[in-house]
């Protein structure tokens, strides 16, 4: 039996080691400094991959300014003012079906919501998209952290003459907070990957652009147009950019990791 | 059934602090406490006994109506303090809740530090300055008996402290509010004997200027701090008595029962 564990473990983290073990080699070998100051280039010629950098970080910088209050606030109300409520039980069945929504699905709610009115893809309604896609999460690691606070705290909150808003902000906030910053930092890692919900609503853009109003690039549809491309400057680029979004995530995984583990000890 | 007899000795005249009359109170529709009327006096600790779900907890929370932050908990009757209702649905809970101050079983130190947690309760209500929030907070340390022992590291987490310290930090921060009254539920059942003696002699020292009410499990206790003592056995005020008669010759029977440890 335990042999049989340890196969199956040893067989899950032999794929994991190859993949970044092919990330490692093929994208540290285009990695240098133009990829971070270089634009997008045309097929054939040297370029980097700034503005696709840019864009997902314009973009994952919106959602997250986006979805973090919606998340946080409405976590906030199902654990704290709607505990007992029906509706917190409502709202936390609809978040867990929106947790594991196929992204592309969101994709082309947002493209039906923004892009179709608007008449053309926009950094707006990918930054939008995304955000729907923080939304669960943060509401979902900000009810189970408020949750994990224990009611005796509340309670002695309540006890001192502090109104409720103030127990939330001031005692209930400060005892889950490193686990709320853990699920912001999760969604960031979750959505600075994405590539189908930006496919139908930012596009991509070959150009610098910081116009909000535009198609952007962003680094996961460029890796999925360049990748794919029979150019080999492009499918380098490719490989490079998937290796930065790689330890973009395994950087944001440690951060969060390091803060639930001094919750624990602390 | 008894609430005529159970009014106060009139031996001592003192001043009544709360006055309970004909007290019910429900979990749903469960009726856990039965008609409750006692007067606790002022400036005096009063000891609320009773084997594990005998009301006595719950009728504590009343005092300060702590119970509001569940639903389907309700109480009806009279609690007057200094002759006000507090049941009364136009009582500000804030306010009640800085003059009747809480001090739970399990020490719950804020998550912040020692001069923080004492702060805290302070700010609420009172615009000071630093210079004077330092003395305030010595004070309350102090008067916690605490002071000696964080006076260099009041910037240390609360939780950092030993759990008798938490215990004496979470009375400092209630002292610190200048309450009238201070309701202790079982607060030293979670601590080892020393930091419980410490915890008793505080209580001593404490009624001095406050109204103490305790709840607790240990009978030895409720003699060595109390001055009044009540027993309550399934919702209802069984005995209430100065706590020398109710241990030495209590008039009811189920109340020997108890104190001799025949049940409960």
């Amino acid at each position: 039996m335990m042999t049989l564990c340890v196969v199956a473990a040893g067989i899950g983290l032999a794929w994991l080691a190859l993949i970044l073990g092919a990330l490692l080699y093929k994208g540290l070998a285009g990695l240098s400094l133009s990829v971070f100051t270089g634009m997008t280039p045309p097929p054939g010629e040297a370029g980097g991959l700034l503005n696709a950098i840019f864009g997902s970080v314009v973009m994952t910088v919106i959602a997250v300014i986006v979805g973090t209050p919606i998340g946080v606030l409405a976590g906030t109300y199902m654990a704290e003012y709607g505990r007992f409520s029906k509706l917190t039980t409502v709202v936390r069945f609809i978040n867990d079906i929106l947790l594991s929504a196929p992204s592309i699905v969101i994709g082309l709610f947002v493209y039906e919501l923004m892009v179709r009115p608007m008449g053309h893809f926009s950094a707006l309604a990918g930054a939008v998209a995304l955000a729907i896609l923080v939304i669960p999460v943060v509401v979902r690691t900000t009810e189970d952290m408020l949750n994990l606070v224990p009611n005796a705290l509340r309670e002695a909150g309540t006890a001192i003459g502090a109104p409720r808003w103030v127990v939330i902000k001031s005692v209930a906030y400060r005892a889950a907070l490193s686990g709320i910053v853990t699920g912001i930092l999760l969604a960031i890692a979750r959505i600075s990957g994405e590539t189908a919900p930006l496919l139908f609503t930012a596009l991509n853009n070959q150009f610098w652009s910081s116009n909000l109003n535009a198609p952007m690039a962003s680094l996961p549809v460029t890796i999925f147009q360049f990748a794919l491309s029979p150019y080999e400057e492009w499918q380098q680029l490719a490989w490079t950019g998937a290796l930065v979004i790689t330890l973009t995530v395994l950087a944001l995984s440690i951060v969060a990791r390091s803060l639930t583990g001094r919750r624990e000890n602390g | 059934m008894l609430s005529t007899e159970l009014s106060m000795p009139a031996a001592i005249a003192e001043k009544t602090k709360i006055d309970v009359k004909n007290l019910n109170f429900y979990y749903g529709q469960s009726k856990a406490l039965k008609d409750i009327t006692l007067s606790l006096r002022e400036r005096s600790v009063t000891a609320f006994i009773g084997p594990s779900g005998c009301g006595k907890s719950t009728l504590l929370r009343v005092f300060n109506r702590i119970y509001e932050l569940y639903p389907k908990q309700s109480a009806e009757g009279q609690v007057l303090l200094d002759g006000k209702n507090i049941l009364d649905r136009t009582q500000d809970l804030n306010l009640l809740r800085t003059k009747i101050g809480m001090v739970f079983q399990k020490p719950t130190p804020f998550p912040m530090s020692i001069y923080e947690n004492i702060a805290f309760g302070v700010r609420l209500y009172e615009k000071i300055g630093k210079a004077e929030m330092d003395v305030r907070v010595e004070q309350a340390l102090k008067r916690a008996a605490l002071w000696s022992e964080v006076k260099d590291k009041l910037n240390a987490s609360g939780l950092s402290l030993s759990g008798g310290q938490q215990q004496r930090l979470c009375i400092a921060r209630t002292v610190a509010v200048k309450p009238e009254v201070i309701l202790l539920d079982e607060p030293a059942s979670a601590l080892d004997p020393l930091s419980t003696a410490k915890i008793e002699e505080l209580i001593d020292e404490l009624q001095a200027d406050y109204t103490i009410v305790i709840v607790t499990h240990n009978m030895q206790q409720a003699a060595r701090v109390s001055k009044q003592t009540a027993f309550m056995y399934l919702g209802e005020l069984v005995e209430f008595d100065s706590t020398e008669k109710i241990f030495t010759s209590p008039r009811e029977k189920r109340t020997q029962d108890y104190i001799t440890g025949r049940f409960g």
